[in-house]
């Protein structure tokens, strides 16, 4: 199954996820997410998520100055972002319930 | 993240130009916005595919440019870019033009055989290029401030230079200026450099030989007015010299001091002893003299112009003229003299024993006639 599909209705509520953890940059954000098995995310797509995210009022941002490198954009949760990580996070866990006992159902059956 | 080499700043530089190709459509604040930290990214998740992973290339890894940019922009909840954006992409930017033309041309020259050397020979190069980068910035400040010389001669002017030392270094290690709204500055500054890096060096070097002949002059006394020129010259002066000044001519006095006429003087290799060499075209001043005098030459019984023969005879040179081969020639009606003597009568020598002696070997006295 394609879990690329899949990812893209739940994409946001991984990032905020993330990012409520603890603030991250674009590519820091794309490596946690790999790390926590989430593999088949696209870079692009991330980015595109934490900007949107942003312009939405869900993240902060603020740039970094680096000592090796470039300056980096890091991005933070904020109360909104926070009230929207557990809405989702509600109906995600609900989604999840549904598909399990409906999947567990299928498979006992 | 590590520092990448040369070759993977330019494929990230040049991905991240065509993405933002492919979002230009959007206007340049929503392109800034989506891409601010692409190179950044893009560099890391290299880096990181060179380490942990297979060691694909940008394309490889992302696909084409334009399918990373709808990715980015539909996931940042854009529409998708239109025919219009196309059209946009006519009236490029220059800069990314460059860029462009940058990698196709160091593509073609990968290609060859003797360029990979070259090209690492001149990455060792780069922090060469960014002191004198640094020194143009400061050179061109400093010209605006109205200063010049090669290097600062006072704390400001020094600041400024080691301002602009640190900034060219910083940004040519990646370390500053990589965020997309200020590409511009190091952009312009670049171009800058380039374009003045030879007039300022052919200007300062103009400027450092200045210095030097003021202060040759300096150590010539000719600027206290004082001091007395000396040249010092590695070739043997040809001709006569007397107390570190060539002479222009002899004047012989015999034994008893009687000024002599028509003396042909030789070296002790029978060479002639000559003090001019210009064949009559020079000019020359004597003590109290209103106006120079040129020389003419001796004819000896076989025909050849002698200028050995002292006191060298002449004229003022308003009394010469130029004969059809363009020479200085003494008219007919003005004939040659002997320039005024430097005394009349010599001191004459004692008659010691020993003349006599000498007498048996050499002519004592000439066998030429007085004046």
């Amino acid at each position: 199954m394609d879990t690329t599909q899949l990812l893209k209705g739940v994409l946001d509520l991984a990032v905020l996820a993330v990012v409520s953890d603890e603030d991250g940059y674009g590519y820091d954000v794309v490596r946690r997410l790999r790390a926590a098995g989430i593999e088949e995310v696209g870079d692009a797509s991330v980015y595109g998520t934490l900007r949107r995210l942003y312009s939405s009022g869900a993240l902060t941002s603020y740039v970094v100055p680096s000592d090796e490198g470039p300056h980096r954009k890091y991005y933070g949760i904020n109360a909104q972002g926070r009230a929207m990580l557990e809405a989702q996070r509600k109906d995600w866990q609900e989604f999840a319930g549904t598909m399990g006992r409906l999947l567990k159902t299928e498979v006992v059956r | 993240m590590s520092v990448l080499d040369t070759t993977d700043a330019l494929d990230v530089a040049g991905y991240a130009a065509a993405v933002r190709r492919s979002l230009a459509d959007l206007g340049p604040e929503q392109v800034e916005d989506l891409s601010d930290d692409l190179e950044a990214d893009l560099a890391e998740a290299l880096d990181d595919e060179r380490h942990v992973a297979h060691g694909r290339g940008l394309l490889e890894q992302f696909g084409p440019p334009e399918d990373y940019a709808a990715e980015l922009r539909a996931a940042a909840g854009l529409a998708p870019a239109t025919a219009h954006a196309r059209r946009g992409q006519l009236l490029s930017d220059p800069v990314d033009d460059t860029r462009r033309f940058g990698r196709w041309a160091l593509r073609r020259l990968r290609a060859l055989a003797w360029w990979p050397p070259v090209e690492a020979f001149l990455i060792a190069l780069r922090p060469v290029w960014w002191l004198l980068r640094g020194w143009v910035v400061y050179q061109l400040v400093a010209i605006l401030a109205g200063a010049s010389g090669w290097l600062p001669r006072n704390l400001a002017a020094f600041l400024v230079l080691v301002g602009a030392v640190i900034l060219s270094v910083q940004y040519g290690r990646g370390a500053w200026f990589q965020q997309r709204r200020l590409a511009w500055l190091p952009v312009t500054a670049n171009v800058v450099a380039v374009v003045a890096v030879l007039p300022l060096l052919a200007g300062a070097h103009d400027r450092l030989v200045a210095s030097e002949s003021v202060y040759a002059d300096y150590t010539a006394g000719r600027l206290g007015g004082g001091g007395t020129q000396t040249i010092i010259q590695d070739k043997a002066v040809d001709g006569v010299v007397v107390d570190g000044v060539q002479v222009s001519n002899l004047f012989v006095y015999d034994a008893d001091g009687s000024p002599l006429t028509d003396v042909q003087v030789y070296d002790d290799r029978g060479r002639p002893v000559r003090t001019t060499f210009d064949d009559g075209l020079g000019q020359y001043w004597f003590p109290e003299a209103t106006e120079p005098w040129s020389f003419v030459s001796r004819v000896d019984s076989d025909g050849r112009a002698r200028w050995n023969v002292y006191p060298l005879q002449g004229a003022p040179a308003s009394e010469f003229t130029y004969d059809d081969d363009g020479l200085q020639v003494l008219p007919a009606e003005s004939s040659a003299t002997t320039p005024p003597w430097p005394f009349a009568k010599a001191p004459a020598l004692d008659d010691a024993p020993e003349a006599a002696v000498g007498a048996e070997g050499a002519p004592s006295s000439s066998p030429t006639s007085t004046p």
